[in-house]
């Protein structure tokens, strides 16, 4: 129920925006937003984090039955997977709010409402656990999000948003016909109708290995297109640089997870035969994103693009923990998820702020703000070396478990190669990628270097550049100045009025961000414990039921749903575990 | 009622709450006799369709679609009693009800529409165009 | 997987002296010499497993040991406090010496301790769990990086002299940045702290990943710093260009890591070297075949991030340009601490790098091609800042070239001696360009030791050159380099690189006496440089002027112009009477003059504690050497007279001596006659007439051998290209086909719009006709 009224909150601030006099339209969504981060603030403080693998604060598939004869439900609960991303999306709220004050002035009524509706569309995704209900709610960020980008936007924004909605939701019904495959053939064989997903999840991933493959396909397509992953990105460049910043920071920050949360939560799970099977192509889709995005990146001049096109080499790396299977390459890409979404949607805020003093995102009109905005500069310098992966920072952990995972996920190790007997490599666990993948996808490591590096050289550092228009008033006759402090008051309301510097609200807008990013990378270890178990579930899933199934013959079990995997304890990728499982699942 | 009674048989059903077919069988319809309705509606239905085709003007080329819908209604009526069921009489009930209303709504456009252009010339209006 | 193949068949290819070493048979050995032999394997088994078993069960030690790398992080927390608060005293610098010094006592105190045995050597102090990551069944693997700090006496001969020049060198830079006091001076010193906390990390740190934690961090300050000077693109460039070329090194660093956790189940050092023990055995034993292509991988993929750190062989080229820094940052980062990260990585695993047989001679020769080549282009450099730069290239392949021979006590103390004595030839260079306005042209500067107020300067530039010439037995440098070189002739496989090392050291005494024979003694003349400081000058002192200030640093056109017109007309005092070199102050003094007596004192080094003096001592009883003794003992067991070469009939150490000292000597003399003798302006000297002599090579050299271009036009341009053709493709492919499938429906829609012409008629008769077509064919059916 805790869910429910989670998911409600903005939706009924949304009707109170609607309805609300305009000036009052920002004050409303910002008590919105800060409800939902109290109710998750209370979600996380009851969330019982002995037993994180368990779905909890369930609202069940009974109480919550929406179309009976379907069994279309509104099913929804959380785990601790869960729990981190309904976390991440209320965080980003507020600060999204907050960070729309001044760019935000006209329709700001419709802005907010669309705003908290997305909000609850984004918290109902991750709390899902009924297929078409999930569905809905990840259709449902697209309709918001086209308002954003079409109404606020910049130049081309009719073009990128129909871009973004229409190839976005095409991929997205290519997942749901898999999603509705997979109901078809229970409902073939058991007589009823069923949405569940972990029902439907017991029943795929014991269908063939030839049909898991189709399965895979179609959620896959729907979700790579969201992540995304190459070549299905360019929808994300158009409709980053063209949405507004909130917009931006959303869409990097959760929309993007919304597919990778997809692929670890449903596409994983349903089709773990064939995940096994095709997890080398994955890794090498992401490889390539990784090296080909970042490249690209290097070359950009207009910066939101830049950040935008680093989403792509980011989530390449996020997506290769995935397609690991193990509990490192798993674990790090959740925490992957967490870290892009503060990182970029950080960055995403201060080349805003940048927009709205210069209203030019052009690496050739600006240059060398470090001495006209020293506040803005740190916090540019620090994001970009969380987003480069600077150890101690928030990007390193994710990152290095994403490489270390692929690394570790290979068949190959210890396995003769050497000419060493077995066990001399006890580290490795089983899959299909090794230290090849790992070795070409860390050059991913040395390219964001290069292109961040790029950016904050030219942005941050490097003599003053400002588009013509903004050339500096005085400040520089000043002589200090150059050095950025004594400058301050001299130029306050002269654009839009801002200072020139970052406002003690923009502040406020990055700390919190900038303190989680600090928090994550030094103490990770409380969000990893935490993660351990629901990932392990997952790994031991797909390593146990792939092996099984390319092990057994093509015809699914009469009575299927082996029903004994849900108990979270007690699994285990290990090679011996699985010739155990094996012989369990044959046994049946 | 009188059109009731003027059916034979059809009292009897009324009473006996059997429907017209079970009650006492009605002097069935010749085939023949069905052609001479089918006739004046297809007469119709073609005078409504040249018209509508012909004709440039509104109110003309909707009296002809109104034409062409009342030769339905007397097709449907025809084979009503040629099948002695009664839910073709029913259907054209219904139909002349919302033709009552349609034909309102209808002249009320064409009076629009002639305020706009002065002209009920129906070639006028082509601003539908792809 | 495949890689590693392709790569370890590589390298098994080059020469392995260190397997035919271990693996040499004793041909003559006769059969009582045999049962000694195996005595003496017996005892170095005996010898590692004792080692082995200390190392496996490192004791519990103090938390307190926390404090090193806490109070530089309490520094940096203070000094960003201090930019929030828009301090503009010197406060920065003060909290940032104190807490410096505190975390300098405090390491003193781990030494004292570690010495009396109040803490075990070596034992783990472990702060709080960082990341843990676990699997298997029963969680029987796990990934554990502690916040942990792992104490032995390599890491305390480490951190002694990092927090202590650290502290020294904070001192200096108070005076030396004193011009950019406000929001510079807080940021310089923010990072100059948190630089200490990142290097006390690498050192300390209990694992592989907290040193990986350490080594971005240096990285990240290094490039913070080396582009302290924002406003000047060369500067920007150059940070960017060593944190990318690190970044390079560091990808190796972390492929060796993972490795490492793949097969050792852990990347703690204590776990590492207990598993490393059968490895290690079979090493003493000569059964190199026991020991997986794995394990011998490892070392290889360390050595890049070493390689990268440290500035080696192919990965060198940031360093020169890391002189774009403030001085004291040259000092301290790019020349004592930072830069031997890359000798600390080797020394800490040196246990993985033994069971190599590939790892150490790449290190050997990388370290002594490297010392050679940065002597070269040092010969032929005029900017002596630039000059010094190569010259730490050059004396980091000297301490590769150390470890590579065997010798990690020499490499050791040779990074001990030489965070000295280059620390002090920055800073003396530093007051140089200091006080002529960043002059640092040796062509434009002569004299400067002779000028009132100078004189500290040009005796602690003159021990500085002293000591990295390798002046025979008054020399600190000389003693340390003198233990590599011995060590290398001593190795029969590793000749070769000690005649190299030999030729350097000759080249190495040339250049730096080139540097002292023309910028500090001879005839009195300068030019000022064109960037002009601000800085405390009395006629600069008002903040008016500070649109010419320091806050620009641009080209300063009135002083350019001057030097211009003037520059050769005659002294630099009647042509820039505005312009007073102005001496350094107390802070920078004391501080050369402290370094000065620590260069001479850590000679008595050599000869307390410890056969081979006290910074052996400390290496033996690290994780650096004890493996080798177990190596030594092997090697020795198994053929006597293999494993130590002669020089020429003579003992190869003793000889050395000797030798080295002569080639020291030699190269001074040589500079002496070359640059100092008849000259009489700063522009010109003999040397100059002998420059046809070597034809374009010394073009070549000043052109640092262009490897640069190299780089750029093998490396980056092609990067560049692809890039923009993946960016052509992304446009015109990629999106061009999600395009097309937009492009399908469009044109569709538009080429059927015709048919909707809008009229009535139209639609009607397409109606009746639709109507007479479907009455036909029913008619047709019902036929």
């Amino acid at each position: 129920m805790m869910l429910a009224v989670l998911i409600l909150i903005p939706l009924a601030a949304a009707v109170m925006v609607a309805v609300a006099p305009a000036s009052r339209a920002r004050s409303i969504a910002m008590v919105g937003m800060l409800g939902v981060a109290a109710m998750t603030g209370y979600l996380l403080f009851s969330f019982d984090w002995e037993h994180t693998a368990a779905q909890q604060f369930a609202l069940d598939e009974e109480s919550s039955r929406l179309i009976g004869p379907l069994g279309v439900s509104v099913s929804m609960s959380v785990d601790s997977i869960s729990m981190m991303l309904v976390a991440l999306t209320a965080l980003l709220g507020p600060i999204c709010v907050a960070a729309s004050k001044t760019a935000i002035t006209e329709r700001v009524k419709t802005y907010y409402a669309w705003m908290l509706v997305l909000q609850s569309a984004m918290l109902g995704v991750f709390c899902a656990r009924d297929m078409i209900f999930f569905y809905t709610c990840f259709e449902f960020t697209l309709i918001p999000m086209y308002i954003m980008i079409s109404l606020w936007g910049s130049t081309n924004r009719k073009k990128a948003a129909a871009k973004f909605f229409l190839y976005t939701f095409t991929g997205s019904v290519i997942a749901l016909a898999g999603i509705v495959y997979v109901a078809w053939s229970y409902a073939d064989r058991h007589g009823t109708w069923t949405f569940d997903a972990d029902t439907l999840m017991r029943w795929s991933r014991s269908l063939p290995a030839a049909t898991q493959g189709w399965v895979l396909g179609a959620l896959l397509l729907g979700f790579a297109v969201k992540v995304p992953l190459f070549p299905f990105h360019t929808w994300l460049p158009l409709a980053h640089t063209e949405a507004p910043t909130a917009g931006s920071v959303i869409l990097a920050g959760v929309l993007l997870k919304l597919g990778t949360y997809g692929l670890v939560r449903f596409a994983m799970p349903f089709a773990p035969a064939a995940f096994v099977t095709y997890s080398p192509a994955i890794a090498a889709v992401c490889v390539v994103g990784i090296l080909y995005g970042g490249l690209i990146c290097w070359v950009q001049t207009d910066v939101k693009k830049l950040v935008a096109y680093s989403s792509v080499a980011h989530l390449g790396f996020c997506v290769l923990g995935l397609a690991s299977y193990n509990v490192m390459g798993v674990t790090g890409s959740i925490l992957y998820m967490i870290n892009h979404g503060l990182s970029t949607g950080a960055l995403f805020l201060l080349i805003g702020m940048v927009y709205e003093r210069y209203h030019t995102r052009s690496m050739k009109e600006l240059g060398g703000l470090a001495s006209k905005m020293p506040v803005w500069s740190t916090f540019m310098v620090f994001f970009a070396m969380a987003s480069v992966g600077l150890p101690g920072l928030n990007g390193f952990v994710s990152e290095f478990m994403c490489l270390f995972g692929a690394f570790q996920a290979s068949d190959q190790w210890g396995a003769g190669l050497w000419g060493t007997a077995a066990g001399q490599t006890p580290g490795a666990t089983p899959g299909h990628l090794g230290a090849w993948v790992a070795a070409i996808a860390g050059t991913g490591m040395v390219v964001a270097a290069m292109y961040l590096l790029y950016m904050v050289g030219k942005v941050v550092w490097g003599p003053l550049v400002e588009p013509a228009g903004h050339s500096s008033h005085g400040a520089d006759t000043h002589g200090h100045g150059s050095h950025g402090q004594g400058s301050h008051g001299h130029d306050t309301h002269e654009h839009g009025g801002l200072p020139r510097d970052l406002t003690g609200r923009e502040i406020g807008v990055l700390v919190p961000l900038a303190a989680l990013c600090i928090f994550l990378g030094v103490y990770p270890s409380p969000v990893i414990k935490a993660l351990k178990d629901p990932v392990a579930l997952t790994t031991d899933e797909v390593v146990n039921f792939g092996k099984a199934r390319t092990a057994m013959p093509l015809v699914p079990p009469a009575n299927v749903a082996p029903a004994g995997h849900q108990d979270n304890a007690g699994h285990a990728s290990d090679a011996g575990q699985n010739d155990v499982s094996q012989h369990k699942e044959t046994a049946r | 009622m009188n059109m009731l009674a003027s059916i034979p048989g059809a009292m009897d059903a009324v009473i006996t709450g059997t429907t017209l077919a079970q009650a006492s069988a009605p002097a069935p319809m010749a085939a023949s006799q069905l052609a001479h309705y089918l006739f004046v509606s297809a007469a119709l239905f073609a005078i409504g369709l040249i018209g509508f085709l012909t004709r440039r003007n509104l109110i003309i080329m909707f009296l002809c679609t109104e034409l062409m819908f009342q030769a339905a209604g007397v097709a449907l009526i025809a084979f009503s009693r040629f099948h002695l069921n009664m839910t073709g009489q029913t259907f054209v009930i219904f139909i002349l009800t919302v033709a009552a209303a349609e034909a309102a709504m209808a002249l009320a456009l064409v009076v629009l529409l002639f305020r706009r252009r002065e002209s009920l010339n129906a070639e006028e209006f082509s601003e539908m165009k792809g | 997987m495949g890689f590693m193949m392709t790569l370890s068949t590589i390298l098994a290819t080059l020469a392995s002296p260190i397997a035919a070493l271990a693996q040499s048979e004793p041909v003559h050995a006769a059969p009582q010499e045999a049962g000694h032999a195996a005595e003496q394997v017996a005892h170095a088994a005996a010898h590692v497993a004792s080692k082995i078993e200390a190392i496996a069960a490192p004791g519990v030690g103090p938390l307190w040991l926390l404090l090193i790398p806490v109070l530089p992080l309490v520094g940096f927390v203070l000094s960003a406090l201090c930019a929030a608060f828009r301090v503009k005293s010197k406060l920065p610098a003060w909290l940032t010496v104190l807490c410096l010094g505190a975390s300098f006592a405090v390491t003193l105190a781990m030494y004292l301790q570690l010495s009396s045995g109040q803490i075990a050597n070596p034992s783990v102090a472990t702060g709080f769990e960082w990341i843990k990551v676990s699997w298997g069944l029963g969680d029987a693997h796990s990934m554990v990086a502690n916040f942990g700090l792992y104490i032995d006496s390599l890491t305390c001969l480490w951190m002694l002299f990092v927090t202590g020049l650290a502290t020294l060198i904070g001192l200096y830079a108070s005076e030396y940045m004193a011009g950019d006091v406000g929001a510079g001076y807080c940021r310089f010193f923010a990072a100059f702290n948190l630089f200490v906390f990142s290097m006390s990390c690498l050192v300390m740190g209990d694992n592989l990943l907290l040193l990986y934690l350490g080594w971005e961090g240096v990285g990240l300050c290094s490039y913070l710093l080396i582009g302290y000077f924002y406003k000047k693109p060369s500067a920007v460039e150059a940070g960017k260009k060593a944190f990318i070329v690190n970044r390079i090194g560091d990808l190796g660093l972390a492929l060796g890591l993972m490795l490492t956790a793949v097969h050792f189940d852990s990347i703690e050092y204590s776990v590492i070297f207990a598993k490393a023990q059968p490895y290690l055995t079979a090493l003493s034993e000569g059964r190199l075949g026991d020991i997986p292509a794995v394990v011998q991988l490892i070392p290889v993929l360390l050595m890049i991030g070493a390689f990268g750190k440290s500035a080696q062989l192919p990965l060198y080229v940031w360093l020169p340009d890391a002189m774009e820094g403030p001085t004291p940052v040259s000092a301290l980062i790019h020349a004592a601490t930072m830069v031997t990260a890359g000798v600390y990585l080797i020394a800490r695993t040196y246990p993985l790098f033994l069971l190599s047989e590939t790892a150490l001679p790449i290190v050997a020769w990388t370290g002594a091609l490297t010392a050679l080549l940065a002597a070269t282009i040092g010969m032929a450099q005029f900017d002596i800042k630039r000059i010094m730069a190569y010259s730490t290239v050059s004396q980091l392949g000297y301490m590769f070239a150390g470890l590579g021979v065997l010798t990690s006590g020499g490499a050791a103390f040779h990074v001990f001696t030489h965070a000295f004595f280059k620390a002090m030839l920055f800073l003396s260079c530093g007051a140089v360009m200091h006080g002529f306005a960043g002059q640092l042209d040796l062509r434009k500067l002569s004299g400067v030791g002779s000028m009132p107020g100078w004189r500290v300067v040009g005796i602690a530039m003159l021990v500085g050159c002293l000591n990295l010439a390798g002046f025979p037995v008054i020399t600190s440098g000389y003693w340390s380099k003198d233990m590599i070189l011995g060590e290398a002739f001593a190795n029969p496989h590793m000749v070769a690189i000690g005649w190299i090392l030999l030729l350097t050291a000759g080249l190495t005494a040339y250049y730096t006496f080139r540097v002292y024979f023309r910028v500090f003694v001879g005839p009195k003349y300068f030019e000022p440089g064109d960037e002009v400081h601000g800085h405390g000058g009395d006629d600069h002192g008002s903040h008016g002027a500070d649109a010419h200030g320091h806050g620009s640093h641009g080209t300063d056109a009135h002083g350019h112009k001057a030097h211009e017109e003037h520059g050769h007309a005659g002294h630099g005092h009647d042509a820039h009477a505005h312009f007073h070199p102005h001496a350094p102050g107390w802070a920078i003094n004391t501080v050369l003059a402290i370094l000065a007596i620590a260069a001479f004192a850590v000679i008595g080094l050599r000869f307390v504690g410890g056969h081979e003096g006290w910074v052996s001592g400390l290496i033996e009883h690290s994780s650096a050497n004890y493996a080798g003794h177990a190596m030594y003992a092997a090697a020795a067991s198994h053929g006597g007279e293999h494993a130590h070469a002669t020089f020429f009939g003579y003992d190869a150490h003793t000889a050395m001596m000797y030798v080295s000292g002569v080639v020291g000597i030699v190269g001074i003399l040589t500079a002496f006659v070359l640059h100092y003798v008849g000259r009489t302006t700063a522009a010109k000297s003999k040397a100059d007439a002998l420059l046809p002599l070597v034809g374009p090579l010394a073009k070549w050299a000043q052109g640092k051998w262009y490897v640069d271009e190299l780089y750029n036009a093998i490396i980056r341009v092609p990067l560049l290209v692809l890039a923009h053709l993946f960016h052509l493709i992304d446009k015109a492919i990629v999106d061009g086909i999600v395009d097309l499938f937009g492009w399908v429906p469009k044109f569709t829609g538009s080429s059927l719009r015709p048919s909707q012409s809008g009229a009535l008629h139209g639609y009607a008769l397409s109606m009746a006709g639709g109507l007479a077509v479907l009455v036909l064919i029913v008619v047709m059916v019902m036929k």
